[in-house]
């Protein structure tokens, strides 16, 4: 009877939640594993090519899909590591209620809250080869050598991407980390106070590993962001010059609606779910390692 | 972190840190003034003449033109509606699943955690003809609802890993002592964890927000009558084929932005006092 | 024109017949909730039952240059036909390419919808989603010439309903081609290149080009190309009717390179958009811009910048193979009907009706050249609109622009090519061995 009631407690809480999520996403996946077996244009009828996309992905060099990867997984690589760290820097700072804390709170959020349409145009007026504002301060300092058509060249396009992805994102994860941080117990902080720990001391040994879930998920919504960062991409190069600075989202929406190989962009999209799945079980497994 | 074990309540250290604070929000609160000039501009400045100054000519003309174009008092109130129902509904869903995911015990509650980590991975760009096929078969398209179920259900996986995440920071010994008082599941739930959860609901609201007011794609595809788009897609149509004033879509976007940061700089008073709440009942 | 007119309303008596044969269709259901905003016309006193509700899609968007024509055109087909609920979107161009091939997947487009011609609509033909127009082009034979119909033409039928059309123009601006002691544009092409080596002794930029755009590198390379190898070749190639391995276009390639080598292109175009090339070519950055006719009407509207630009052709640069009159360019923007539509022969014939004014008033306000034969006054239209007419009345082949042309995938790999090209990966021996192997 009890274990009944537990089953019955548990059913009614998953239920809200499965419906949405089985209905609208994993139905979508089911139906992209199936296309991606498929030559398929979208409209017509297709062929079943089994494992053919597949093949053609990692074979085809034309694809760019291999550039794609690596693109993403530069960017996961400095969002984790830089990004992710001066979050929590700034996390901790805040946390210890400093004065004007709310105010610098706030303002440390607001890229985050603007459109990327807007952050693309600012970093357009700062790349601009002309007039553009980094290109007239090298001029400034005397270092005209150092100036690039930053958006237009292969060796500094997907620097000019990562730049602004990681520095609009950081008050993402600040603000996350910070959550974390004010929920852990202030009498935990002042006890270890006056026990003589510096402040510092008390984030590292106490503050931090508090927080640790919390710091789980922000790692794991950094790398699986950054394998489907789309939106400034597609503003600032377009994934040019000559398709460096391609990611797969970009490649996966030219598969489906420019280049009408629907089957192709579900294998795309299949890869990047697989992906961004083993990553997510990765990264929960190698917290729960270090505890 | 150990090489820095001064005490830095030396006034020193101190000011280094506003310091650095302070340039960091000056970079950070660069982007709302150059919307905002950006929005009295002509192309001609924005391209070229006077990219990050003060506008020569405040051609608040462009905000006449931008709400003028289509309804965009209308498409803003869609916006708002859309949201906060797709918020609200994978707010519930996903703290009653967090819950029995994490403070019931049974067999497949991991397993189950991480199928909806599947979420996460999935790119909004491929699932947008299955579900638009679904929705269409259902005769479901051009309402409010098209837009706010796959929202609620997209939002949903982050909400679960949010939740998840402040629910391990709630002692167990809580629930449990409830439970023993003779608290049925749906009991303790809603009077012993809701409660505490009150800055992982704030944290979840702003994250979730942050996906639905700005999802263009959905709302492109899905919806095709006026009477129910939404902000994005009625400033995209500020962009001509060939030609585009861009004044008029800064002015839109404006006015699309500046109530969300009024109404962050509101709540977050709110969500710091729920944060400490909680901390103090933990 | 008298006699027009009269054809135009006999023609709407035979719609009007028509209509009443389809009075059966159930009347729509949304009839009042979507209804145009720019719709002026009185409550109409027909009988319920015979109404029918016909729904578009297009991307004449509020800030489109084409709105207006679609507002006056649509104001009249409501005035005209008051039994016709007519509901229609507007959707951002790129947007918009998403949105339709969803719907078409999904089977949810409208009965008419805005298409571009060649391969982006061919797929859907292909895909049996679309409505044949052969019956209902009978009725308006006489004034949209069939030539005009080529470009949505599969299998000798016909699929679409074009309303305006451009070609790429050669922009020049007067003012600084008078510093060098020019006041035309040259004609041929030694002096053109002569022209340019002035320009660039005196310090200014001949070309513009927007190379993050790929399209707007083709402008520049398919010109180059047509005026090299001729338009008949150029025309077989982006049909798929003869194979890209061709030493004419090789050579037009590297000639088209040579032009970027020789620095008469601005080297920043390879990071900048169309948005930032053309205000710098109205604000005097370089002497030319090469790209579509529909910039006029923007150029038209700027008091300043009017009185210094003209627009000519592309001179030519191998006499053997290619002459003046070769342009690239032509029909695109098509309206289509959907074969799903409940009501599909009434829209074929508003569509017809509704692509002729959209082009009537279209071409009055410069927003492109008519597709159809141009009736009323039309001594209003700007200069440069008027001068490309000119030269469109005047032309001998026209060449659609290549990624219209081609099948989707094959315009993207091309894109890429011509990308390429631009940043001097590939010379033209490369460019047209890479194509044969990767377009089949």
């Amino acid at each position: 009877m009890k274990k009944l009631k537990k089953g019955f407690a548990i059913f009614i809480f998953l239920l809200p939640g499965l419906f949405l999520f089985v209905s609208i996403l994993i139905a979508p996946i089911a139906v992209s594993v199936y296309r991606s077996l498929y030559d398929w244009n979208g409209f017509s009828e297709g062929t079943f090519i089994g494992f053919g996309n597949y093949i053609e992905l990692f074979t085809n060099g034309s694809i760019k899909f291999m550039t794609a990867l690596k693109n993403s997984l530069i960017l996961a690589f400095f969002s984790v590591f830089v990004q992710l760290p001066f979050a929590l820097l700034l996390a901790l700072l805040l946390g210890r209620g400093i004065k004007r804390e709310k105010t610098f709170l706030s303002i440390f959020f607001m890229p985050v809250l603007i459109s990327t349409v807007v952050i693309g145009q600012l970093w357009l007026k700062i790349y601009n080869p002309d007039y553009g504002l980094l290109n007239r301060f090298l001029d400034f300092v005397h270092l005209g050598a150092w100036k690039h058509t930053w958006v237009g060249e292969v060796g500094t396009a997907l620097g000019s991407v990562i730049v602004p992805t990681i520095w609009q994102y950081v008050g993402y994860h600040m603000l996350l980390m910070y959550a974390g941080v004010k929920g852990v117990d202030i009498d935990l902080r002042e006890a270890a106070m006056l026990d003589g720990a510096t402040k510092w001391q008390v984030d590292r040994y106490i503050v931090i590993p508090i927080i640790k879930p919390i710091i789980r998920v922000s790692v794991i919504f950094a790398v699986t962001g950054s394998l489907k960062t789309y939106d400034l991409v597609r503003i600032l190069t377009e994934g040019g010059p000559f398709q460096t600075t391609e990611v797969p989202s970009t490649l996966l929406e030219n598969m489906l609606f420019l280049r009408n190989r629907y089957g192709m962009g579900s294998t795309i999209s299949v890869m990047l779910i697989i992906l961004c799945f083993a990553f997510a079980l990765a990264i929960t497994a190698a917290f729960k390692e270090k505890d | 972190m150990e090489s820095i074990t001064q005490k830095e309540s030396k006034p020193a250290a101190k000011v280094g840190i506003y310091i650095f604070l302070s340039i960091w929000a000056l970079i950070n609160i660069f982007p709302i003034y150059f919307m905002f000039t950006f929005s009295l501009k002509s192309n001609d400045e924005i391209f070229g003449k006077n990219i990050i100054g003060l506008p020569a000519k405040w051609l608040w003309s462009n905000y006449a033109t931008a709400m003028k174009t289509g309804n965009m008092w209308l498409y803003f109130l869609n916006s708002i509606i859309v949201t906060v129902a797709a918020i609200a509904i994978s707010l519930m869903a996903a703290m009653m699943a967090t819950y029995a995911m994490t403070r019931i015990k049974w067999k497949f509650s991991k397993i189950t955690n991480a199928f909806f980590m599947l979420g996460l991975t999935i790119p909004i760009q491929a699932s947008i003809v299955p579900v638009y096929v679904i929705l269409s078969r259902a005769h479901w398209l051009n309402k409010y609802s098209t837009l706010i179920i796959p929202y609620a259900a997209f939002a949903l996986s982050m909400a679960i890993l949010i939740c998840t995440g402040f629910m391990a920071e709630i002692p167990s010994a809580l629930d449990e002592a409830a439970r023993i008082d003779g608290c049925g599941y749906f009991g303790t739930f809603f009077r012993i964890v809701l409660p505490l959860m009150k800055p992982a609901v704030s944290t979840v609201g702003v994250y979730s927000y942050l996906q639905c007011w700005n999802e263009f794609m959905f709302a492109n595809v899905f919806i095709s009558d006026k009477a129910h788009k939404t902000l994005p897609v009625g400033i995209k149509a500020l962009s001509g084929q060939h030609t585009t004033e861009w004044g008029p879509i800064g002015a839109a976007l404006v006015i699309a932005t500046f109530p969300t940061l009024i109404a962050y700089l509101f709540l977050s008073r709110k969500i710091q006092a729920s944060f400490i709440a909680g901390a103090v009942k933990g | 024109m008298k006699m027009k007119r009269l054809v135009s309303s006999v023609l709407a008596g035979l719609l009007a017949v028509t209509m009443i044969g389809c009075t059966n269709a159930p009347a729509g259901g949304s009839a009042s909730s979507g209804s145009s905003s720019g719709s002026s016309s009185a409550p109409t006193t027909a009988a319920e039952s015979g109404k029918i509700t016909l729904n578009m899609w297009c991307i004449a968007t509020e800030s489109d240059s084409n709105r207006k024509s679609y507002e006056k055109a649509i104001a009249d087909m409501e005035a005209k036909y008051p039994d016709i609920t007519f509901n229609w979107e507007a959707i951002e161009n790129q947007s918009y390419k998403t949105k339709i091939k969803a719907a078409v997947s999904a089977n949810e487009t409208p009965d008419i919808f805005f298409t571009w011609s060649c391969a982006f609509l061919g797929d859907f033909v292909e895909a049996g989603k679309v409505y044949c127009l052969d019956e209902a082009y009978e009725k308006y034979k006489d004034e949209l010439p069939e030539k005009m119909l080529a470009n949505t033409t599969y299998d000798g039928k016909h699929y679409g309903v074009p309303t305006t059309m451009n070609i790429v123009g050669l922009f020049a601006n007067m003012e600084l081609l008078g510093e060098v002691g020019y006041d035309e544009i040259p004609g041929t092409y030694d002096e053109f290149i002569e022209c340019c080596d002035k320009l660039k002794e005196k310090g200014i930029i001949p070309f513009g080009c927007a190379g993050k755009e790929t399209w707007c590198v083709t402008e520049y390379l398919e010109s180059v190309i047509e005026k090299s190898a001729g338009a008949d070749t150029l025309n077989s190639i982006f049909a798929g009717e003869a194979s890209w391995n061709n030493q004419d276009v090789a050579d037009a390639v590297d000639t088209f390179q040579s032009l970027v080598n020789n620095g008469y292109f601005d080297p920043s175009g390879i990071g900048l958009t169309n948005d930032e090339v053309k205000n710098n070519f109205m604000a005097g950055k370089y002497a030319f811009y090469m790209n579509g006719t529909w910039n006029c009407a923007d150029f038209a509207a700027n008091e300043e910048f009017f009185p210094k630009v003209k627009v000519g052709e592309f001179p030519v640069i191998n006499a053997d193979k290619a002459k003046l009159g070769q342009l690239i360019g032509g029909p695109s923007d098509t309206l289509a009907v959907s074969a799903s539509s409940p009501n599909a022969a009434v829209a074929a014939d508003y569509a017809f009706e509704l692509g002729k004014l959209i082009c009537h008033y279209g071409y009055l306000d410069g927003c492109g050249l008519p597709a159809w034969t141009p009736y009323g006054d039309t001594s209003n239209v700007n200069g440069l609109t008027q001068t490309v007419a000119g030269i469109v009345a005047d032309s001998d082949t026209m060449v659609l622009f290549g990624d219209t042309a081609m099948a989707a995938d094959s315009a993207a790999t091309y894109l890429s090519y011509v990308d390429q090209v631009y940043g001097c990966l590939l010379d033209g021996q490369q460019f047209i061995d890479g194509l044969a192997k990767d377009i089949k």
